[in-house]
């Protein structure tokens, strides 16, 4: 976890190295640290429970060897694909960089494959799957800002630090409650997204004495589209001006929610940019956590993105009243 | 008693100002948008400020004003925007409209509370 004063602002990435050669792990780590990964391993008989959490994932590395035998390793990536077919799945093989000889059904599952002695094919992957889209570090910058900002501005005797943002290409939803707010611009089309999980707001609303009554799901709802809102509202006015997106073309596709699966689709294999904050009540040291996500599924250009002057930031702070 | 009107659709953000408001004396009446807020104008005459959201569902806020200042031809009541907006042409457009002031979120009460009393008097 980084906090608040900190300077890191690129984006990283979540990988899951399945992969048990202690021949190859040094490489594997030494590519994860220079491409911006963070390697995650987990218990073989986890593996699913883990998939199935949210830990922000944006690839696979496996290995062939990983299950003992071709045949188990190719059952393991079966079974991955169906729990997480958004997530790439890439292959270490041992002899060759393709996916020549192994069990058919394998290879439909599988994105791409590497060897431990050339890993241009797997960063041609990882370019292509995590990092396709690139985030300006001033926009990374300024998202962590705001919602700094804004978080503290709600709650009070409330810590807030977060963690690396993160591209993540799993669409497993956190929480039970998630608010969704269109952003348009001239340069990107997409969303913002806020999930939370239902008990510990409630409980963060009970113990700031933030409702007359205990809180219910309904407060719950109201402040999560609240402080949407406010973020939407501090992201429009920095960053999307006066755009006449409007007048473009408006292409829209349709959002699919599956809610057994907790599953969110934005009709876009796109990967999408990940916040996770704490907030942690100076006192009890109970914590709360909030995830933000930015999908740009509609449209992306980066090159065209500017922060918009901020005509009013000098004269009147938020807050305070500029009569006419 | 003059009275003061909180238009949001956030029933979190009316609950912190009309709270403040009225753990400082102020007699208040909320709406929940545009639409609510121009019938609580019709039904309470008795309102002198109107405290309104700019983004909310079935009527904006900038379209209540211009329906208070038009279809109502109340041209005496002072209205502030308490908004997440702050671009210039929004701010114009309010001003045209017969805004009084604007208020960018989040709302801090200690800041405004003397000129809110003064206008809501």
């Amino acid at each position: 976890m980084m906090t608040s004063d900190m300077n890191e602002n690129r984006p990283v990435s979540k990988v899951l190295v399945l992969d048990d050669s202690p021949a190859h792990a040094n490489a594997i780590k030494r590519f994860c640290d220079e491409h911006n990964l963070v390697g995650l391993k987990v218990r073989k008989n986890r593996l699913l429970s883990v998939l199935r959490s949210n830990i922000d994932l944006g690839a696979i590395l496996f290995s062939e060897s990983y299950g003992g035998s071709l045949e188990e390793s190719a059952e393991i990536a079966l079974k991955i694909s169906t729990v997480r077919p958004e997530l790439p799945i890439i292959i270490r093989r041992e002899t060759s960089p393709t996916l020549d000889g192994l069990p058919e059904g394998m290879r439909r599952v599988l994105c791409a494959a590497y060897l431990a002695g050339d890993m241009a094919p797997l960063r041609k992957v990882i370019d292509e799957y995590i990092f396709s889209l690139e985030y300006p570090n001033a926009l990374v910058r300024g998202i962590l800002e705001i919602t700094e900002s804004i978080l503290s501005s709600l709650f009070k005797d409330v810590s807030i630090t977060w963690d690396t943002p993160c591209i993540v290409r799993d669409r497993i939803i956190f929480g039970e409650v998630f608010s969704l707010i269109p952003l348009e611009s001239a340069w990107c089309r997409g969303y913002m997204m806020m999930q939370a999980e239902e008990q510990a707001i409630l409980e963060l609303l009970d113990r700031h004495g933030m409702c007359d009554a205990p809180a219910d799901f309904r407060d719950l709802n109201s402040l999560l589209g609240e402080i949407t809102n406010l973020i939407w509202g501090s992201f429009k006015n920095r960053y999307l001006g006066d755009a006449d997106a409007l007048a473009r073309n408006q292409v829209q596709v349709p959002l699919l929610v599956n809610h057994k699966q907790k599953y969110i689709s934005f009709g876009t294999a796109n990967p999408q940019l990940c916040f996770v904050y704490h907030l942690t009540n100076e006192q009890s040291g109970h914590t709360v956590k909030l995830h933000q996500r930015f999908i740009f599924n509609l449209s992306w250009s980066p090159e065209d993105f500017s922060e918009v002057a901020q005509d009013i930031g000098a004269v009147v702070e938020a807050g305070e009243l500029d009569l006419f | 008693m003059s009275k003061i009107l909180v238009v949001d659709d956030s029933s979190t953000v009316r609950d912190e100002v009309a709270g403040f408001l009225r753990k400082n004396g102020l007699d208040v009446e909320t709406a929940v948008d545009g639409k609510d807020g121009l019938a609580k104008m019709k039904s309470s005459p008795g309102i002198k400020l109107v405290i309104s959201d700019v983004n909310m569902p079935n009527m904006d806020g900038l379209t209540m004003v211009e329906k208070i200042r038009g279809e109502l031809v109340n041209t005496t009541v002072n209205i502030i925007m308490l908004t997440t907006e702050s671009s210039p042409a929004m701010k114009e457009r309010g001003k045209a409209a017969g805004v009084k002031g604007w208020i960018v979120k989040p709302f801090k009460g200690d800041a405004v509370l003397e000129t809110f009393r003064k206008l809501a008097s």
